[in-house]
């Protein structure tokens, strides 16, 4: 590679919204997440140990305040989340955000044993979708795209099915058609190598 | 069926993609806008952008960045209102805004003092991003759904649900592309676009990539043109009355190829190229080569990867008369390029007979070359009954107002 396309390649990595001065405080954010007790069901350190029920720690700040603003608007149905976010301003959905990024990200108490056939043929669906290209090849999310690395399988299953069957989608319509008629046991495969990937801050 | 037409397109565009992994397992296929992205050369993890959902406060905005001709002054015409879009304005002077992922319609109107007021009149919607008004009536159109709202600036505070007309238009269900941009023609009709449901793949021409009119009811479908892949702009020419149509090219063909488009309808139902050519260029990874002297050229190239969007001729007198019949067109900016390329507002110079003599910038300053960072994506213009321009800026949730002095 030549240092022509290096330069090109390392410019357009950065590329994106220059976002003005940061709003969020997460402080704040920590004190409404103690208020309105996020952690009974995220998870005292944003790590959840419930099924289903993602973990938050380390998820781009983007990513959750973009999640906040579709259960508000009731964009995203997923109950008890579109109750439980009416009446918070853009402010508080932003400090809630900021909070639930600084946390470390790890991975659950109660994560599965890895099987080996099955990490293996998760990764190599997860290298033939591309799954890299948005969240990044080490599945730490960026902007509006979620981390994946370490999060719940039970979760992932979850909401890969949920995108595969239009019942969610994101800022976007990408995963809809990315998932689009992808059976069971793929997602299981895929849902179970992401869950073993190391959990690194970025 | 058609749906079944593109999960095959897309799941052959995968096993030809990574042969060796989807012979062991059930095929997964690419994603509709990153099929064509193997083999482009172009850098692995571009992806497309998202607006900020959240408000951005006054004096967060970009507006001191803003270059403009000797003569404009860019203000603040409105804030707050995240990923605000398509305009439209209503016989008392309402400025209508759609959007997209935020799923709400804002009204903004002028207070006794010249600031305005902002409400966002509805919301849940579908990416409500088609927006006229007709006869005092805002039309509405998210994905697969279309309300009318009678009367509407009688009623800004209390909207209500509007009058379902869905099943009249009848428009695909797909939302890949899905969303619409709809203007009045000065035949009374509503023009909009259908987009193509994938980057490029095999589709029925009948149904998609398509600028097609309605009676306002929904009745009497009529293609205007077809070949278009995807257009969020169109205007009538204020004296020829042809449709003028901005078009989306496709992505992962390169970080020059093709460009976006400026489109003449000559004629209605004719065939403007997509998905096989643009201008002469024959996309190789068209379903099919075809000659591309079969179909009408565009008008102007407006550049690569700039999603060209919203687009207006400018009707006004405040504007200078170089400005007259030209049209204004908002370059939202690429994010399938490693160089960014738009985030502004350029002027297609046209001469006597329509021919288009050359593209000019007007707004500038969005786009930070040396950093390749952008303060903002213009997606609409529209023309003021006094001649000032406003200029939808959707990733920080503005309206600006551009006006001359001598």
């Amino acid at each position: 590679m030549t240092f022509l396309r290096s330069a090109l390649l390392a410019a357009a990595l950065a590329a994106g919204a220059l976002t003005p001065a940061a709003a969020q405080d997460a402080a704040r954010g920590a004190a409404l997440a103690e208020a309105r007790n996020c952690a009974g069901c995220h998870g005292a350190a944003g790590i959840s140990e419930l099924e289903k029920i993602p973990s938050l720690a380390g998820q781009p700040a983007e990513f959750i305040t973009l999640q906040m603003i579709l259960f508000r608007e009731n964009l995203r149905q997923a109950e008890p989340m579109n109750q439980l976010s009416q009446g918070l301003t853009d402010q508080q959905v932003e400090d809630l955000a900021a909070h639930f990024a600084a946390l470390a990200p790890a991975p659950p108490p109660d994560l599965a044993p890895r099987d080996a056939a099955l990490a293996e043929r998760g990764q190599q669906l997860s290298a033939s979708m591309n799954c890299g290209v948005c969240h990044l090849p080490d599945y730490r999310g960026r902007n509006q795209i979620p981390r994946i690395a370490a999060q719940r399988e039970d979760f992932l299953r979850h909401t890969l099915a949920q995108y595969r069957d239009s019942q969610r989608r994101g800022t976007d319509t990408n995963m809809n058609a990315v998932m689009y008629g992808v059976p069971d046991d793929a997602i299981a495969a895929l849902a179970h190598y992401l869950a073993h990937q190391p959990a690194r801050a970025e | 069926m058609v749906r079944t037409r593109f999960a095959a397109a897309g799941l052959l565009a995968a096993l030809c993609l990574a042969p060796a992994v989807q012979a062991q397992q059930p095929a997964a296929p690419a994603p509709a806008w990153a099929i064509g992205r193997e083999g482009s050369g172009m850098a692995a993890t571009l992806a497309p952008h998202a607006p900020r959902l959240t408000v951005t406060p006054r004096e967060q905005l970009p507006l001191s960045a803003i270059r403009l001709p000797q003569g404009f002054t860019a203000e603040i015409y409105a804030h707050g209102i995240p990923g605000a879009r398509m305009m439209a304005e209503g016989p008392n002077g309402t400025i209508f805004a759609g959007s997209r992922t935020i799923g709400r319609v804002y009204a903004i109107t002028r207070n006794p003092d010249g600031t305005t007021r902002t409400r966002t009149l509805l919301q849940g919607l579908n990416q409500p991003n088609g927006i006229a008004v007709m006869d005092g009536n805002l039309y509405v159109i998210a994905i697969n759904r279309v309300l009318r709202f009678d009367n509407i600036e009688q009623n800004l505070d209390n909207p209500g649900s509007g009058t379902d007309l869905t099943a009249a238009f009848a428009l695909p269900t797909e939302e890949h592309h899905g969303w619409k941009f709809v203007t009045p023609g000065p035949d009374g009709r509503l023009y909009m676009n259908v987009g193509v449901p994938c980057n490029v793949c095999d589709f029925d021409r009948d149904r998609f990539a398509l600028l097609v009119s309605f009676r306002p009811d929904g009745s009497d479908r009529r293609i205007e043109a077809r070949g278009i892949r995807n257009s969020v702009g169109m205007d009538h020419h204020p004296q020829t009355r042809e449709l003028w149509a901005t078009n989306n090219g496709r992505d992962w063909a390169g970080n020059d190829i093709p460009n976006d488009t400026l489109h003449r309808v000559r004629r209605s139902g004719e065939d403007h190229g997509f998905p096989f050519c643009v201008g002469d260029w024959a996309d190789p990874g068209a379903p099919a080569q075809r000659n591309c002297s079969e179909f009408a050229q565009p008008a102007a190239l407006l550049g690569p990867h700039v999603a060209a969007l919203g687009m207006r001729f400018y009707t006004g007198t405040m504007f200078p008369e170089a400005y007259r019949n030209q049209i204004f067109i908002a370059r939202r900016g690429s994010w399938n390029r490693e160089r960014l390329n738009g985030y502004d507002v350029v002027v297609a110079k046209l001469d006597a007979q329509g021919n288009v003599t050359g593209i000019e910038p007007f707004l500038e300053g969005f786009r930070d070359e040396a950093n390749q960072r952008f303060l903002g994506r213009p997606v609409d213009v529209h023309v003021m009954r006094d001649g000032s321009l406003l200029v939808a800026e959707e990733q920080y949730g503005a309206i600006y107002r551009i006006t001359y002095r001598q």
